[in-house]
């Protein structure tokens, strides 16, 4: 029973932790049909940013620090994404997909080497906020603070984005050019500045997920690339596009990954991928069928 | 009508020129630029390999890391583990363990894959290949195997000393000669242009009574056994086989080479993995320049010359000539 209980709450943790990244992932994937390299070198970079408002702090990081943080990371990544579709995205709509897959490679490079630039090779730690470090206790099982937190943070962003996607004018506008950027040209609707919103959002997700799962992680250089493949498995398997998709296969994708790792303690790391390509095998258009922006 | 005669001519001159120069370099650098050749050179041929599959096969691979720390794994067992087994047999295991790799993941991806879910499928293999090179005892987990011995080699009439390292470095030139040889007369027979033909217009080609997956297969397979003939040559040179060579980042290589050098063109990898040394040489002294630099290079060239280096130049060329003929069809190459 505890073992049961701890895997899942283990899986869980890593289903919503991928979840925050590939949910800006998946929009930009609906609405542009890119699939984005850089997400996680700009995910990296909203880590890195919400580090230095920390250590300008001096050091210590108390709750409202941290999300003040991790808004912040938000915030400047998301006008990064302006300077990104003015620069990039927009030259890259007549380009075939290899190129523009490649193009965006070339971004995450150009983050890494920045972040190498700024911040150096030096791996560096941050623990979580004071008022997270804490452990609750749910019959013998040892549940961190912070990891509830992390699990929480993925529920509400999905449960938001749910809302902004199909509540809001915006949201809805988003999922009239997805469908169909032609005829919601001949609407009248601004599409280019729809596309804007959008990669501005999307990034802005990035640099949040950054600055708040930055704690408990070693900032390296190499970070970008380790959360970007999990996130890639979640938005391929959720049907690009997806963001119900992506949230069920986060879901799906953590629990195994978590079992996996349980039963194979020598393996970690493995068991998504394998399900992934067996999974994608059987259902190539991913579990939530054509992909969708919903 | 192409003249194949006319054509092979003139990529045996650049061909050539490209070796002379290969060659001229242990007489006139150090030993530290001579190792940057000597690695070059295996970039050249590894970046021919990939393209062979993307200008040729019009499949996008993000693997190919799998192949080339395969082939680099093999041949570090072989020759540390049986030693009695001549240096020759050793590259043959190297290459063959990439044709494996490739056959296996390829029949799986190439089933129901095509375009971005190729690549990340590719891309979510070699990972797996990577953790398990990082996890398996008897491949040195994350210290790799270390002190792989450069071979003597028993030709019968007489012995090759490749225990030097200028002596290795001759040995890879010749090698890498001789795989770039084996890739342009595959890409210019008949089943090469079958390939290119299957990347135009499958429906059509399959009407016409080809087995795309079967063609699509064969690609995906020479090159990968090519890819870790390139691993398997590099790792008595390095004398390492680390799990870094199986990383992911190692997949992007031969397509910075690649896209840099221009896909349209045979020889485009070559150049490009050439300017990738240059300019990973030049800015070594500062971290994260060399990705910028390279980052940027690589955009530009996406956004703006899609032909690489050697399409802008032929482009410049024919406009400097003035002739008249639309050359942005065949400079803009692999993208229709």
């Amino acid at each position: 029973m505890y073992d049961i209980g701890m895997t899942v709450f283990n899986g869980l943790a890593w289903a919503m932790a991928t979840f925050l990244v590939a949910a800006g992932l998946t929009l930009i994937f609906g609405i542009l049909h890119i699939l984005n390299f850089a997400h996680g070198g700009f995910f990296m970079i909203g880590a890195y940013v919400s580090y230095s408002i920390m250590m300008a702090f001096g050091g210590s990081l108390p709750l409202w620090l941290y999300l003040v943080g991790a808004m912040a990371s938000g915030i400047v990544v998301g006008l990064l994404g302006w300077a990104v579709d003015k620069l990039v995205f927009r030259r890259l709509r007549d380009v075939e997909d290899a190129y523009s897959l490649i193009a965006t490679y070339a971004l995450l490079l150009v983050c890494g080497g920045a972040v190498q630039l700024t911040w150096g090779l030096n791996y560096m730690g941050v623990m979580p906020p004071a008022a997270l470090n804490t452990v609750v206790f749910v019959g013998d099982m040892f549940m961190p603070t912070f990891t509830i937190f992390i699990i929480l943070s993925g529920i509400v962003a999905y449960i938001g984005l749910e809302f902004f996607i199909s509540k809001t004018r915006t949201g809805r506008l988003i999922r009239v050019v997805a469908a169909d950027p032609w005829m919601a040209q001949l609407l009248g609707l601004n599409v280019k500045k729809i596309y804007l919103i959008t990669v501005i959002f999307s990034f802005a997700m990035a640099g949040a997920a950054g600055g708040l799962l930055m704690p408990n992680q070693s900032l390296s250089p190499e970070l970008g690339g380790i959360f970007l493949l999990q996130a890639f498995g979640v938005v391929i398997l959720g049907g690009m596009g997806s963001i119900r998709g992506a949230f069920y296969a986060a879901l799906l994708l953590g629990l195994i990954e978590s079992f996996g790792t349980y039963f194979f303690p020598q393996y970690p790391g493995i068991f998504f991928l394998l399900a992934l390509a067996v999974i994608l095998l059987l259902k190539p258009e991913g579990i939530m069928g054509k992909g969708q922006t919903a | 009508m192409i003249d194949y005669r006319a054509r092979f001519r003139s990529n045996l001159l650049i061909a050539s020129c490209g070796l002379a120069v290969f060659a001229v370099v242990p007489l006139v650098a150090n030993s530290g630029l001579m190792f940057l050749a000597g690695l070059v050179a295996i970039n050249v041929v590894f970046g021919l390999s990939w393209n062979l599959l993307f200008s040729g096969a019009g499949l996008l691979s993000f693997g190919h890391a799998m192949f080339f720390g395969g082939g680099a794994y093999a041949m570090a067992v072989v020759s540390l583990r049986l030693p009695e087994l001549p240096f020759l047999v050793g590259l043959a295991v190297g290459a063959g363990c990439g044709a494996l790799i490739a056959l296996i993941f390829g029949f799986i991806a190439l089933r129901r894959a095509s375009g971005v879910y190729f690549a990340v499928l590719t891309l979510a293999f070699s990972e797996l290949v990577h953790i398990l090179i990082t996890k398996t005892t008897f491949l040195g987990r994350n210290d790799g195997l270390v002190g792989v011995p450069r071979p003597e080699i028993d030709l019968g009439l007489f012995r090759l000393d490749l225990t030097s390292a200028t002596a290795y470095y001759y040995f890879i030139i010749v090698a890498m000669a001789a795989a770039a040889f084996a890739l342009w007369c595959f890409q210019n027979s008949p089943a090469g242009r079958l390939i290119q033909a299957i990347k135009q217009d499958s429906v059509r080609t399959a009407f016409l009574g080809t087995s795309v997956f079967a063609w699509q297969l064969t690609a995906f397979v020479l090159s990968g056994a090519i890819a870790a003939f390139c691993g398997a040559v590099m790792v008595p040179f390095t004398q390492i086989a680390s799990p870094e060579i199986a990383y992911w980042t190692v997949s992007t290589q031969p397509i910075l080479f690649t896209l840099l050098g221009g896909a349209g063109n045979f020889w485009g990898p070559a150049v490009g993995a050439i300017l990738f040394g240059a300019i990973d040489y030049g800015t070594r002294a500062m971290h994260g320049l060399s990705e910028i630099t390279v980052g940027t290079l690589l955009l530009v060239v996406v956004l703006v010359i899609p032909g690489g280096l050697l399409g802008f130049v032929r482009h410049r060329r024919k406009k400097t000539r003035g002739t008249a003929k639309a050359s942005t069809a065949e400079d803009t190459g692999a993208r229709p």
